[in-house]
């Protein structure tokens, strides 16, 4: 599975997208958890060292478009993107 | 729908600089008073109290380039404190852009010797006969003869009266030779910060006032030091981290990747929401260039979080660098459709040496090159060709902006609500701008509770006041009911005015948990007047009715609230948000829910 980086988590992991060894579908933990280990630097600024969750401001959008809804699962074709949005310069 | 607001009084005594001084620059007068605790209590500061000053001053319609129009000051009331960043102050004034009221803020170490001058609120009003400095000298005014400054930048102009006194802690505030001539969106700058939006420099530059000099060395006294101390380490400690690491690692610019990928980023005047050249433009792609670029870091004083970040070619001066700000380069870059990162930054530099709103300009070049494209100006205006992508042309339009240069150059410094009606022959659709005020770089389309925010943002389409983005970039494709809209569009705007008012930058605002009962324990140790979290949403809230008083009297009605005609009739070209527009039926029903909302407003106190 394929997800984009930007913002932080690209100039942290140092890459702009890693492959994770998951087959979907896949549930959010075990999303948060591959990310982690392919991309330790991600820890703890940009997934909480509990690995259970991504650090405000950053999230987690599919094709950059919508957000994962409650219980959903993640699957490749869904293009998943670690973003930063905060702005107001 | 009420026009006055409510009344607020004090329980206790405001411990900070309290001193209104009043200028005339007729009749080289002054006068100063002590505003009471009262006048604290119920405006706080900054944006709040600028807003109130405004509000007993300005009773019908005036001529914002006129004498009467005032130009207000407003401390912020950490400022010079150690609460981090928060040296910062208000500016606010009739637009000569919008005819509306007009709020800004600026930052660093002049916000901190306005108080240690003693003064709360500074209010200017009047024409000078020439061009003047007013000089505020410890407990000494002075008009002081501005002629040998005019033409210079306001960093020229600083460090030329920094040169004349022999004191390089003088702090000055000045405008820019477009603020000189006039131009409806000039901005005034002091130590390298710019209050851009609003054409608050062409006031100036009608008053002929090039600039505003301090001097002060006085105690700024906090009424509870210890607990403001460890407020501020608090503040301070998580300022340094992850929630502000974007700001001090990368920038605002990082934002245009991110945009992009979203399909949320306006491309050419807003004819699409996405540009193949975002890459060639983004700031990441000169901090990635292994040494082609010379980064260099800026931020205002007393603040850890040190957001700017400047690029120029290694091979340059670095004194050309130019601030890498996301507005900025989406104004000269996208917008214009020019992938040249070089010419995009030499334009956001120039901008900033004529002292223009990076915005507004890149907003109207981009209309100049859409009007061009449709043969209702003429491309060879600027001599090179005016076109959708030719990075060639930027300068030379810059130029002609600030210069009034007769033609296309005078036309478009009018703003581009203003020159379309001149051009007619249907550039209307062209112009993108509400209120007079043309927009920043988020595709509204794309996000209905941005759009609404914008349509009804007292100051025109500010991204800052009506800070409505964030919450539908978090999930654009979410589904919500109008009232949750409408909800989230006025806790947007009430939330930006007490950041405003207090003034914290709003940079830290991911490092508060409940922000508004710490910001209110912050304001109560700071000034000494008891404020909970229900206090700071009313004191929010009271603001916004008057900025929204002063406007009606100025001639604004609920019809203004709209939004460009573009985002109603062409949908998103292209990207994941292809096909999107904004139903006019749809604004309607959200506008109306809005209005709904706030005249029952009891509810949000």
């Amino acid at each position: 599975m394929k997800v984009e980086l930007y913002g932080m988590a690209r100039a942290l992991a140092g890459v702009a997208h890693v492959t994770l060894p998951l087959d979907d579908p896949v549930a959010l933990n075990d999303f948060l958890r591959a990310l982690a280990e392919a991309a330790p630097a991600l820890v703890p600024d940009v997934i909480a060292p509990s690995l259970d969750a991504l650090v405000e401001p950053n999230l987690l959008l599919l094709d950059g478009r919508r957000a994962l809804r409650a219980g959903e699962t993640i699957r490749c074709e869904d293009n998943p993107c670690v973003l930063f949005l905060a702005s107001g310069g | 729908m009420r026009t006055e607001p409510r009344p607020h009084t004090a329980a206790g005594t405001y411990a900070g600089p309290r001193e209104l001084l009043q200028v005339n620059l007729s009749t080289r007068t002054w006068l100063r008073a002590s505003l009471t605790d009262e006048v604290f209590a119920d405006a706080l500061g900054g944006v709040g109290l600028a807003v109130r000053l405004i509000d007993e001053r300005v009773r019908g319609p005036i001529d914002p380039l006129g004498a009467e129009n005032p130009i207000v000051f407003a401390a912020g009331p950490f400022a010079s404190t150690p609460v981090p960043a928060a040296n910062k102050h208000a500016l606010a004034t009739i637009s000569p852009l919008t005819g509306l009221l007009n709020e800004g803020l600026s930052s660093s170490h002049f916000s901190a010797v306005l108080r240690r001058c003693g003064l709360a609120a500074l209010v200017i009003t009047g024409v000078a006969d020439e061009w003047t400095t007013l000089a505020i000298d410890g407990d000494q005014i002075r008009f002081e003869d501005a002629s040998p400054l005019v033409g210079l930048s306001a960093r020229e102009a600083a460090k030329s009266l920094r040169a004349a006194y022999g004191d390089r802690s003088l702090r000055v505030c000045a405008i820019g030779a477009a603020g000189e001539r006039g131009v409806r969106f000039a901005s005034v700058e002091n130590d390298g910060r710019q209050a851009g939006r609003g054409g608050t420099g062409a006031v100036f530059g009608a008053k002929r006032l090039k600039a505003v000099a301090l001097r002060g060395k006085g105690e700024v006294s906090i009424a509870d030091p210890r607990a403001t101390a460890a407020l501020s380490a608090a503040l301070r400690e998580r300022a340094l981290g992850p929630k502000t690491a974007k700001y001090r690692v990368l920038g605002t610019g990082a934002n245009l990747r991110v945009l992009q990928r979203m399909g949320q980023l306006p491309t050419r005047n807003f004819t699409a929401a996405q540009f193949e050249g975002a890459e060639n433009v983004t700031p990441e792609r000169a901090r990635e260039s292994n040494g082609t670029y010379l980064e260099l870091r800026a931020g205002c004083a007393g603040c850890p979080v040190q957001c700017e970040h400047l690029y120029v070619r290694k091979e340059r001066d670095r004194r050309a660098a130019a601030a890498s700000e996301y507005e900025s380069v989406w104004a000269f870059g996208p917008n214009c459709g020019v992938d040249d990162l070089d010419a995009v930054l030499d334009a956001i530099a120039r901008c900033d040496e004529l002292g223009l709103d990076t915005i507004s300009t890149g907003s109207a070049i981009a209309f100049a090159m859409e009007c061009a494209q449709h043969d209702l100006v003429p491309r060879s205006a600027f001599g090179a060709e005016l076109r959708f992508g030719n990075a060639a042309v930027l300068l030379p339009a810059i130029d002609a902006i600030a210069e009034r240069r007769a033609g296309l150059g005078d036309l478009l410094a009018d703003g581009v609500r203003a020159a379309a009606r001149r051009i007619g022959r249907g550039a209307e659709r062209f112009a993108m701008h509400c209120k007079g005020l043309e927009l920043p770089g988020y595709e509204p389309r794309a996000l209905p509770t941005y759009a609404l925010g914008l349509a009804t943002c007292t100051r025109g389409a500010c991204h800052n006041r009506a800070a409505t983005y964030d919450r539908d970039l978090r999930d654009p494709s979410a589904e919500r009911d109008d009232a949750a809209r409408a909800l989230d569009a006025i806790a947007a705007e009430d939330r930006a005015i007490a950041w405003d008012s207090l003034v914290l930058c709003k940079f830290v605002r991911d490092c508060f948990d409940d922000f508004e009962t710490e910001a209110a324990a912050l304001w109560s140790a700071v000034s000494g007047l008891p404020l909970d979290a229900g206090g700071l949403r009313a004191a929010a809230q009271r603001t916004w009715e008057r900025k929204r008083a002063i406007n009606a009297r100025l001639g604004w009605s609920l019809d203004d609230d709209t939004l460009p005609e573009r985002l109603f009739a062409e949908p998103v070209a292209g990207g994941p948000h292809a096909g999107r527009r904004v139903d006019p039926e749809y604004l309607r029903a959200l506008r109306a829910e809005y209005e709904s909302l706030r005249a029952s407003s009891a509810a949000f106190v």
